[in-house]
């Protein structure tokens, strides 16, 4: 009874509706595609530097696990000790510099013989090998958003390169100059941000990593086995924040909606809640009708975030194929729940109201 | 010998008769109800002193603003008395709380208002079906049936009150009020935004539901054609029930 009394109040006011019904899919989608945005960057990042196919990955002390964050400031010729340890079998320096022209995108200055050691060697589509210093490779990802061909110039980090080739996407960065070309770009002459160790075997990686502690204690030695449980919003400094605040505010639109909504259909409905007095409903059971139409609009509202969250995430990255938005169904329930609890405590102030209401005084409302 | 009809739609009215029960469904002493406007206290009751029993049909008639309306708000668990007494089938509404009164109007009183008050978003069905909902002992098709002919609304149950005329919605009324069989039908101007005919047949079918049925009811009118169809008429002016006259 209850369910068919909301369900034809809220099909009676289809405007009201379908504006509570969109402003909670706003609030779900914003949750589902920030969270989205910022796993799925982190993802990618992760998923990409484990793809150079290293075991271990050296850093200097206290640097981030976002490598791009941490500078050059490792001699070079650390990779030659490294490269004498027991069980080693390559050691890839390479120099990591940020660029935000066009776009933010991490590059990999590597040395092609050590990073071919490590990785395996690139995937070509087309092109060839770093050779000149000014050449450039791109991985394919990046050429299709940029519409980039072999033989076009590419301006980066305030300097003109030459694309010789387009490699498969997942080794580490999207973009790969020769490190002695970044080193000069960067004034970071000799020196590394990082070094990728590949160990003869994977079981001895635990003994590498032991090795390599002893020879540069406070340095940070990370196995990449486990790189993409280390790529969360906490490790990289005020993204938790970023992402709590958005979450926060699409709580409070979702809270002021339903609020809003509500409060004023409890107004226009005084009357019907002066007869529902009438008949001996308590207030128990108006607040249960109230907050039984809220559930409903609120699941409407999911359903249509949802839903609008893939579509989002299809237009993105059609316009920008360097995106990723990870939706995952953890995320869902959990857009899903903030959504229901804003609605919820959004709907309980007005509920309270309307059971509170004077049957005498209600049935008298016009 | 009792008619099987009867005891199904009614079986507590029809366990006693007027002559044989003494007790009075519904007794007001001394009831007072004040209302404060702004630092002004304005009596709309001034200690009334009613008894109804079971299986009569009362009017009460007065002007405007006499206190009728109050009263049955008072008298329905609907407003707390100012002072004075209650009982409505032994239970002392002046000493209730809000949530025993809520209690008792869903087990013992059916409301029937001049404006119909049905739910615009449910269908005749599904108002009439409320009150069985809210009153908790679950849907019974069968009385819904019997209730539903009974007041002439078989084929008009899929239609929501703005498609059902004035006396087709207050028959809705009727029928939502007496589903749950409650002890007694409070009517408030039943008939007051009514054509005559719909008047005399609402009130025909109020009159049906007492004699046939004996159902208690108590009627607000200002007309006093619609007041001759109860047993008995109050007469009420400035909040006092001047005097009564039996009719049947």
């Amino acid at each position: 009874m209850i369910g068919h009394m909301i369900t034809q109040n809220v099909l009676h006011r289809p405007l009201r509706t379908l504006i509570t019904v969109i402003a909670v899919a706003v609030e779900v989608t914003l949750v589902i595609v920030v969270v989205g945005l910022t796993t799925g960057l982190l993802t990618d990042v992760a998923k990409r530097t484990e793809g150079v196919g290293a075991d271990i990955m050296v850093q200097p002390p206290s640097a981030s696990v976002f490598m791009a964050f941490s500078g050059a400031p490792m001699p070079i010729l650390i990779g030659n000790k490294l490269q004498e340890l027991d069980y080693v079998q390559a050691v890839a320096p390479v120099l990591i510099q940020f660029n935000s022209v066009n776009g933010l995108d991490v590059v990999y200055g590597i040395d092609p013989a050590t990073f071919d050691a490590v990785s395996g060697g690139f995937v070509f589509h087309s092109g060839h090998a770093l050779q000149d210093p000014n050449d450039i490779l791109v991985d394919d990802v990046y050429a299709q958003s940029k519409k980039i061909k072999i033989g076009q110039i590419l301006h980066i980090l305030e300097h003109d390169f030459h694309v010789v080739g387009i490699v498969e996407h997942g080794k580490g960065a999207r973009l790969f100059v020769l490190m002695s070309t970044l080193q000069e770009m960067a004034g970071a002459h000799d020196k590394a941000s990082v070094f990728f160790i590949k160990c003869d075997r994977t079981d001895h990686t635990p003994a590498v990593m032991d090795e390599v502690r002893q020879l540069l204690p406070r340095y940070e030695i990370r196995p990449l086995k486990d790189f993409i449980s280390l790529m969360t919003s906490s490790t990289l400094p005020g993204l938790g924040a970023f992402v709590n605040t958005m979450i926060a505010i699409a709580v409070a639109i979702g809270f002021l909606v339903i609020f809003l909504s509500m409060y004023t259909t409890i107004i226009e409905r005084t009357r019907e809640i002066g007869i529902l007095k009438s008949l001996g409903a308590s207030k128990a059971y108006i607040v249960q009708i109230i907050l039984s139409e809220t559930t409903l609009l609120t699941i409407g509202g999911i359903l249509a975030g949802v839903g609008l969250s893939y579509g989002l995430r299809i237009v993105l990255v059609m316009k920008w194929p360097t995106l990723t938005i990870l939706i995952t169904p953890d995320w869902i329930l959990r857009a899903s729940a903030i959504a229901i609890l804003g609605g919820l405590l959004g709907a309980s102030y007005p509920a309270w109201m309307a059971s509170r209401k004077d049957p005498v005084e209600a049935l008298a409302y016009e | 010998m009792a008619n099987p009809s009867k005891i199904f739609l009614f079986p507590n009215a029809l366990t006693h008769s007027r002559e044989t029960v003494l007790e009075p469904i519904l007794k007001t002493e001394n009831l007072w109800k004040v209302y404060r406007t702004g630092k002004v206290d304005v009596p709309a009751l001034r200690g009334v002193d009613i008894e109804i029993f079971p299986g009569e049909f009362v009017s009460i008639m007065g002007p405007s603003g006499c206190g009728k309306s109050t009263m049955l708000h008072v008298i329905g668990g609907l407003a707390q008395a100012t002072r004075g007494r209650v009982l409505l089938d032994g239970n002392d509404l002046s000493a209730m709380s809000d949530s025993a009164r809520t209690l008792l109007r869903r087990h013992k009183v059916g409301f029937v208002f001049q404006r119909f008050n049905l739910l615009p978003t449910l269908d005749a069905y599904h108002n009439i079906a409320l009150a069985q909902h809210i009153h908790g002992n679950g849907f019974d098709p069968h009385r819904f049936q019997v209730v539903a002919e009974l007041l002439g609304l078989t084929a008009r149950l899929k239609h929501k009150p703005s498609e059902l005329s004035g006396g087709e919605q207050q028959r809705v009324a009727i029928a939502r009020a007496i589903i749950s069989e409650p002890k007694i039908v409070l009517a408030d101007e039943p008939t007051g935004n009514l054509d005559t005919k719909s008047s005399e047949s609402v009130l025909g079918l109020l009159r049906q539901l007492n004699k046939d049925f004996g159902q208690t009811i108590v009627m607000i009118t200002h007309n006093p054609e619609a007041a001759a169809y109860g047993d008995r008429i109050l007469h009420m002016r400035d909040g006092l029930v001047v005097n009564g006259a039996s009719i049947h």
